[in-house]
């Protein structure tokens, strides 16, 4: 009699869901409101091209953030895409012929190098046991130094017809948004199969993930394997926007790319967030952008607003958390 | 034939040996109840039997081949499912992807395939007669004893040819126990073997076929169940004949109210509570577990928002936080529900758990004064016995009992003289219940008033002066004397109309 009174009723359990999913709901609040307000000041805001247009802007970051995404979900961090980003763009500039071949052999090496440089540090993590934090940050530092020493300025080329792929169309979508969509599509599969549930699982309670038989070293080299590809990937889709190498560029994507997840819902303490969160914090901190340039205010209170969006989504978690705790109480 | 034979197993880790050439057999078809105090080795060898730790010397066969288990995996393909006492679970997943994880069942495109996920668990569910749980609801909003049940599901579901439950009734209320206990039954009689470990005696009798005898890391005794008496188990378990587990219980409450608590009410749990603690006086807590008890310490204690009038020793209070329930000889100190995870911080030393929350005395400007400090440790770890090294030792690398003695400890530096004491001998082994017990009525005598909530009927009975019964939240019966025992207890829990 007593397990089968203590179960949820339905209302709670509803409640429940509402509560785990309060971060997430606030980010899509905040990102309605900021659209609505974009739109009040700007005609043709909620048409296609407005999408395909922002997305377009958004992607680098979209795609850096899905490679922390996976880090956080698994209870860790990955500074190194900085690093990454960095030299991606830089091999890019200095490597690419202007024959398709050249461009295609090159841009497999960089996700490769993406690979093997996350896959490094998931071994380093885990052989080692060393903080994520820490050795994420070296190796950031060490992928740094290589741009620096391969173009140590901004400059190099790439081949004209790289530069457009963000503008191209299909079906009235972008290359972008078609992009975002399969992005989508990849998570929703990930997942639900083994791979990412145990991702999931190993970040939400790692002695519980080992004693069910998880391999902490594998999980490990996948997670930030994973991780390194997506910000390689942000590297060469980087470049077709600036149209050069920068040594220095990735820093920019370091803390956005922590900042988009976390607005989205993801937590710092693993196994717990989801890309579509991710996205709606890279459209939210993207718009931010615009939003300051259409008020006519210093671009200097992009930062200051993105800090208060920042506060307000840790502060909406933090308040679920502890209202599902004193229920579970 | 033996299914498992396990031969001179020894493992250190650093310099404490936790085995040391220790033996175990067991058939199939019975059930064979390890037993042993805490740090006897019986949780190191149950980690070697499921793979999450290696062993330094020695043979384990498994079915008549060799085995060596390498990792968890290599055990669960040979059929040893554990349950363990420190949860496998994992707290963002629902229960049934918790109970099928890296074994779900997959669609074409490698996906969970939910459907079939969702039947594999009714009929798991099923077949071993569980409890009602809801299946899709995840971990981490459910209570311990529902996550234990999880725990114990995910284990069959691998089908193991051994199951090992180690200590997996000392998170269950009194029906699920029962209910474990004849699921273990249930596995015997399908030919396969069930290793039961618990301090509780009486579960050992009800289950076991045959048990073995850990101490100090070594095997010192095999006996058939229905041949061996209580005593003699007892005293090959702790080395030497134990006094009395019970200690006397000697009046010593006097006239004075230390807590007075009048309609408390918290949250849907805890229902217009009202009684009266007096000084020197160990006031039980019982019913089924659920029932309230732990919202009533924890509304007690300031963790919980409450409603109702409470006074202590005459004052009016309403303790918001724990802190405030805190403060100084007049407060109110907790043994808490989970010692690992609200109690004490592992990594930290003894002497720093047991004087976390009373920091502010020993500071000067800022600076500890860490004379004064170190003087307190010592006469506390004297006091209780803590059996520790050095008082620097990490408070994760002692046994369970003393790891409760230390929450002890830095409960009674607080100096508050009403303490709330929540199921204080869970996962304690009988030696260290012993002293518990002496402690709670030496703590009596000494003028403490002392709420005492156990789920363990017989403590109630032997260590109380007496005892409020909760039953859906309320107090059904307040016994006292003679009146107080397991049937009276357990009548009032479960009946509507107590005597």
């Amino acid at each position: 009699m007593t397990m089968a009174e203590t179960g949820d009723a339905p209302r709670k359990g509803l409640r429940n869901g509402l509560l785990d999913n309060a971060p997430f709901l606030v980010a899509c609040a905040m990102l309605t409101l900021i659209v609505v307000i974009y739109g009040t000041r700007q005609t043709g805001v909620f048409t296609l091209d407005e999408l395909n247009l922002n997305t377009t802007a958004a992607m680098t970051l979209m795609l850096a953030a899905t490679g922390q995404t996976i880090v956080l979900l698994r209870g860790g961090i990955n500074l190194s895409i900085g690093g990454m980003i960095s030299l991606g763009t830089v091999i890019v500039a200095t490597r690419f012929g202007d024959s398709a071949g050249s461009v295609i052999l090159w841009s497999g090496l960089v996700l490769l190098l993406g690979i093997a440089v996350g896959v490094a540090n998931g071994l380093l993590i885990s052989i080692f046991r060393l903080q994520p934090f820490l050795v994420t940050l070296a190796t950031w530092s060490i992928l740094n130094g290589v741009a620096m020493i391969i173009l140590p300025s901004d400059g190099g080329r790439v081949p004209g017809w790289w530069l457009g792929f963000g503008y191209l169309q299909f079906l009235g979508l972008s290359s972008t948004v078609w992009m975002l969509i399969a992005l989508l599509i990849f998570w929703a599969w990930f997942m639900a199969a083994r791979p990412g549930i145990t991702i999931k699982a190993t970040g939400s309670n790692e002695k519980s993930a080992f004693l069910s038989g998880v391999s902490i070293l594998r999980v490990n080299a996948l997670t930030y394997g994973l991780s390194g590809f997506f910000a390689a990937a942000a590297a060469l889709y980087l470049t077709t926007q600036t149209g050069a190498g920068s040594p220095t560029i990735g820093r920019d994507y370091i803390l956005p790319s922590v900042a988009a997840a976390v607005i989205g819902g993801t937590s710092l303490f693993g196994g717990r967030g989801h890309l579509a969160g991710t996205i709606i914090g890279a459209y939210i901190l993207t718009l931010i952008g615009n939003l300051v340039f259409i008020l006519r205010v210093s671009s200097y209170w992009q930062p200051v607003a993105s800090g208060v969006i920042l506060l307000i989504a840790v502060l909406a978690s933090a308040i679920a958390e502890k209202a599902a705790r004193k229920q579970a109480a | 034939m033996e299914l498992i034979d396990v031969k001179d197993l020894s493992k250190r880790f650093g310099g404490i040996i936790a085995l040391s050439d220790a033996t175990f057999s067991a058939r199939a078809g019975e059930v064979h109840a390890l037993l042993g105090e805490n740090g006897a080795g019986k949780s190191t060898f149950i980690q070697i039997l499921s793979g999450a730790l290696r062993y330094d010397s020695g043979a384990i066969h498994v079915g008549g081949s060799e085995y060596r288990p390498q990792n968890p995996d290599a055990a669960q393909s040979l059929g040893i499912a554990a349950v363990f006492q420190e949860l496998s679970l994992i707290p963002d997943l629902t229960v049934e992807e918790n109970i099928w994880f890296r074994h779900e069942p997959l669609t074409w495109f490698g996906t969970t395939c939910r459907k079939r996920m969702r039947a594999a668990t009714l009929e798991l569910f099923d077949r071993y007669h569980f409890p009602a749980i809801r299946p899709d609801r995840e971990l981490r909003h459910m209570t311990l004893a529902e996550r234990q049940i999880v725990e114990i599901a995910k284990a069959l579901a691998k089908n193991p040819r051994i199951l090992i439950l180690d200590e997996a009734t000392s998170a269950l209320p009194a029906i699920e126990a029962d209910w474990l206990l004849k699921l273990s039954r249930q596995i015997a009689e399908e030919g396969r073997l069930s290793i039961f470990i618990s301090h509780r005696m009486g579960e050992v009798r009800a289950v076991a076929d045959r048990l073995t005898i850990f101490r100090n890391g070594s095997t010192v005794a095999v006996h058939e169940a229905k041949a061996v008496s209580d005593d003699q188990i007892v005293t090959e378990m702790i080395g030497r004949q134990l006094d009395r587990l019970y200690p006397v219980r000697t009046a010593s409450r006097t006239e004075r109210l230390a807590l007075e608590v009048r309609g408390l009410s918290s949250g849907h749990r805890l229902r217009d509570a009202t009684f009266a603690l007096y000084e020197g006086e160990v006031l039980g807590v019982g019913g089924l577990q659920g029932h309230g008890q732990r919202e009533l310490l924890q509304a007690l204690f300031g963790a919980a928002p409450s409603k109702g009038d409470m006074k202590l020793w005459g004052k009016p209070v309403s303790p918001s936080s724990p802190r405030d329930a805190l403060t100084g000889r007049d407060g109110i100190a907790l043994v808490p529900e989970d010692r690992r995870g609200q109690g004490l911080l592992l990594p930290k030393s003894v002497s720093e758990n047991l004087t976390l929350s009373v920091i502010r005395r020993f500071s000067r400007g800022g600076l500890l004064d860490k004379q004064q400090e170190a003087g307190l440790v010592r006469e506390m770890v004297d006091f209780l016995r803590i059996k520790a090294d050095t008082p620097d030792q990490p408070v994760g690398t002692l046994s369970g009992g003393n790891q409760q003695k230390v929450v002890f400890g830095k409960m009674l530096l607080t100096e508050a003289r009403v303490l709330l004491l929540y199921d204080p001998t869970r996962g304690v082994d009988v030696g260290t219940k012993g002293e518990i017990f002496r402690l709670i009525r030496d703590l009596a005598a000494k003028g403490y008033a002392i709420l005492f909530y156990s789920s363990d009927l017989p403590e109630l009975v032997h260590v109380a002066d007496r005892v409020l019964v909760l039953r859906e939240g309320a107090i059904a019966a307040t016994l006292s004397g003679d009146e107080i025992t397991e049937e009276a207890i357990l009548s009032a829990a479960v009946l509507d109309k107590a005597a």
